[in-house]
């Protein structure tokens, strides 16, 4: 009958339109998104997915990126050199949220071969699956495990397990416009200064009139906020918990110390300018001549080319140091289809001394190994190269103290930048701010 | 008694026979697709937040110990889930009541027949279409303490610099202004569209009795407007509770978590490790409580609607 073989008609064609659509999805599925290719026939090189956010080596502004341009660089040297393994360099945006992009894609099974993380993230990956631990590994006396910066190698470590291996380190120290001082008639930072020359310096460069500011701080309450007031922690003497990690120490007098110079700066001498949004305006104020000092690493300084800025250590307390901070970065492998032994290979090559002096010189970045720190020559070429970044170089020497390696370390982070923005807001008192931040802590070690 | 064609010696044809053959079949085939796509978006990741909700779960890793009901009654202990809640009745408060009154002058205006009145109604639509993240950029300038537009506009006339974004108590006022401009449009072409259903003999014949301008509003035109109000009352408050993209980019839960909604505060439970790396249960456990609260709201502003609303034939 013609309404049956219409009804035929139309259930076929549904059919057929449905297994379209399921060919589709499904072919498109398997196609994008894969990391690692298969092992392929005899010949074909092992193909390695490397995430990583240092940006697109050409930016949207046209200029170069040292930074990508450097690593891009260096894995097209890798791939000239035909090992078998190829890698493939992937921008996956900021490094803020290369935490969060790896959540999604473990989620989604299917993590990158390496991957680009922040030292702080350390804790929580080490519990990732099919992370590779690279304890025995890297014991190898050819890698040299000991010639990295002492910083790094700890945030590497968790547990007593090494799950990174170190990609980047920085400190803090002090960026200043030469030019707003001479102005002022302030004389420069000297290595011997302490945080009242600094509250003072600040106090006289600060102008309400020209939109002027003495130093500015991100109050974000991320932490940004935290790491530098643990700086400041530390130049007094202080830590930020107890030696076993089991009670917090920062409500000290070195901590309540610290917290008042910014109390001071900030509510009393209205010298500092308070950045909210921390996305990039304090950089760009500076840039314009507006803020007096920074405290900030050598990641900023290709930000300010229109100031005549100088670097100076950190100040200190009295009875402390010129101590300062660091943020190692770390590169992360995981072990996808048995690509983990390819990965550890690639990133051999990539952390040797010779490829690390390349890659400084290169992109700007402090070397993470000390022997070409040490090397005879490098910090005057470095420093001529990039103005200012030889004082950072030999900064890592003031770098004695890690922030605690624990799962916990993020709550910290927050409690205590939290307690910061309260005082500089000028809501809350260091003393007492301080105190009850410290029993946040301590709830939150306590396994609360 | 059913005589099918179907050849000699069959009684009725089989199950099978008649499901392949059916009017029905047809156009259950042809939505499978749509269906599969919703089940998989969208009913699938219920029923997994839900389980979710029943765990202490971190995303990174496979462990999750299951934990009853203990995130839900953690949720009456936690100060941040209340201030959470409290800065979401603050936000819908102001966010509300303000956008659609507004919007109703704003469309009434645009009800008329004059010269470029389709140019007006675009440019009041525009905002609608801008994303908010675009916003956020130009209203982060716009509301600068120090060097934006706002401050210095009312600092022309003597009114002294606000802190907009990095004021304590002037955040989430400012988060509502840079939202109710985002969302006028919208609002106001609905009215619009309502406006222009209101019968013109109803109107006519109002004033024919000699009622005046504004009586004609209060009782002609208002009541004939209830669908839409109610539509957009409901509407406003399901997004108001909602609210994220803003907070996410421009006051992150700050300052001292004046703008701390709960759809930011479950964000940083579940995909940050700020409150620990094993919260994405308990942000679960949020979640479905807002949606309870949401789903209640618009319940009773339904039930309250459809008592105080005429909808006309």
């Amino acid at each position: 009958m013609r309404t049956r073989k219409r009804k035929r008609t139309l259930v076929v064609a549904a059919l057929a339109a449905i297994g379209l659509v399921a060919v589709a999805c499904t072919s498109s599925s398997s196609d994008a998104g894969s990391p690692s290719g298969s092992a392929g026939g005899s010949g074909a090189p092992i193909e390695l997915t490397m995430w990583h956010g240092y940006g697109k080596v050409i930016d949207n502004q046209g200029q170069t990126n040292y930074e990508a341009k450097s690593l891009t660089d260096l894995v097209d040297e890798y791939d000239a050199m035909n090992t078998g393994i190829h890698v493939n360099l992937d921008y996956i945006g900021s490094n803020d949220n290369a935490l969060t992009k790896l959540t999604v894609a473990l989620n989604a099974g299917e993590p990158p071969d390496i991957t680009y993380q922040y030292g702080t993230s350390m804790p929580q990956l080490a519990t990732a699956p099919g992370i590779v631990d690279l304890t025995d590994k890297v014991q190898d006396p050819t890698f040299n495990w000991s010639d990295f910066s002492q910083g790094a190698q700890q945030a590497a470590t968790v547990d007593g397990h090494v799950y990174g291996v170190p990609a980047l380190i920085d400190n803090l120290a002090i960026v200043y416009n030469k030019d707003l001082f001479q102005q002022a008639g302030v004389s420069p930072p000297t290595a011997n200064w302490t945080w009242d020359d600094f509250v003072a310096a600040a106090k006289a460069l600060t102008d309400p009139s020209k939109q002027q500011y003495g130093f500015a701080f991100p109050i974000d309450a991320s932490e940004d906020t935290t790491w530098h007031y643990d700086a400041m922690l530390w130049e007094g003497g202080g830590d930020i918990l107890n030696a076993d990690n089991t009670q917090a120490a920062f409500n000290s007098d070195a901590g309540v110390q610290a917290l008042t110079t910014l109390q001071q700066m900030a509510v009393t001498d209205k010298s500092v300018f308070l950045d909210q949004q921390n996305s990039g305006k304090i950089q760009q104020l500076f840039n314009a001549g507006n803020i007096g000092m920074l405290v900030t690493g050598p990641w900023d300084l290709s930000s300010l080319p229109d100031v005549n800025y100088g670097v100076q250590i950190m100040p200190s307390y009295p009875g402390g140091s010129h101590a300062t901070i660091a943020g190692p970065d770390m590169w992360v492998m995981f072990d996808n289809n048995g690509h983990g032994d390819a990965a550890w290979q690639f990133m051999q090559w990539l952390t040797a001394a010779q490829q690390v002096k390349a890659d400084s010189m290169e992109s700007g970045h402090l070397p993470i190994r000390n022997s070409v720190v040490d090397e005879p020559g490098f910090l005057k070429a470095f420093d001529a190269k990039f103005p200012g970044e030889g004082l950072f170089a030999q900064n890592l020497a003031n770098v004695t103290k890690a922030r605690p390696v624990i799962t916990t370390y993020d709550q910290i982070s927050r409690i205590m930048a939290e307690a910061i923005v309260k005082v500089m807001l000028g809501q809350g008192d260091p003393k007492t701010s301080l105190d009850d931040a410290a029993n946040q802590v301590n709830q939150v070690l306590g396994g609360g | 008694m059913a005589t099918v064609a179907a050849g000699p010696h069959r009684g009725a044809p089989g199950f099978a026979r008649r499901a392949l053959t059916s009017d029905h079949l047809a156009g259950w085939l042809f939505v499978l697709p749509a269906v599969f796509l919703v089940a998989l978006f969208s009913i699938f990741p219920i029923i997994w937040g839900f389980i979710l909700s029943m765990q202490k779960a971190s995303l990174l890793s496979p462990s999750r110990p299951f934990v009853g009901f203990d995130n839900y009654t953690h949720i009456a202990n936690d100060p941040l889930a209340r201030q959470a809640a409290v800065n979401a009745v603050y936000y819908t408060c102001l966010f509300v009541p303000i956008s659609i009154i507004i919007a109703l002058f704003l469309a009434i205006a645009l009800n008329q027949k004059i010269r470029l009145i389709r140019f007006y109604r675009l440019a009041v639509f525009i905002p609608v279409a801008v994303s908010t993240i675009a916003t956020g950029v130009m209203f982060m300038w716009v509301f600068d303490a120090n060097f934006g537009l706002a401050n210095w506009a009312l600092g022309g006339v003597g009114l002294g610099p606000f802190g907009w974004f990095d004021s304590v108590s002037g955040a989430m006022p400012s988060l509502v202004i840079m939202t109710v401009w985002g969302w006028l449009g919208f609002d106001a072409i609905i009215y619009l569209a309502a406006l222009q259903g209101v019968p013109h003999e109803l109107v006519e014949a109002a004033a024919v009795d000699g009622a005046s301008r504004w009586t004609i509003f209060r009782h002609v035109t208002l009541p004939l407007l209830g669908p839409a109000t109610l539509l957009l009352v409901v509407w406003s408050t399901i997004s108001a509770v909602q609210l994220f993209d803003e907070v996410f980019f421009i006051t992150r839960g700050g300052p001292l978590g004046r703008t701390s909604v709960p759809v930011y505060y479950i964000y940083r439970l579940a995909f940050t490790s700020s409150y620990g790396f094993s919260a994405a249960g308990y942000a679960a456990a949020l979640a479905y409580v807002l949606f309870v609260v949401i789903l209640i709201l618009t319940l009773v502003q339904f039930w309250l609607g459809n008592r105080v609303v005429h909808y006309s034939s």
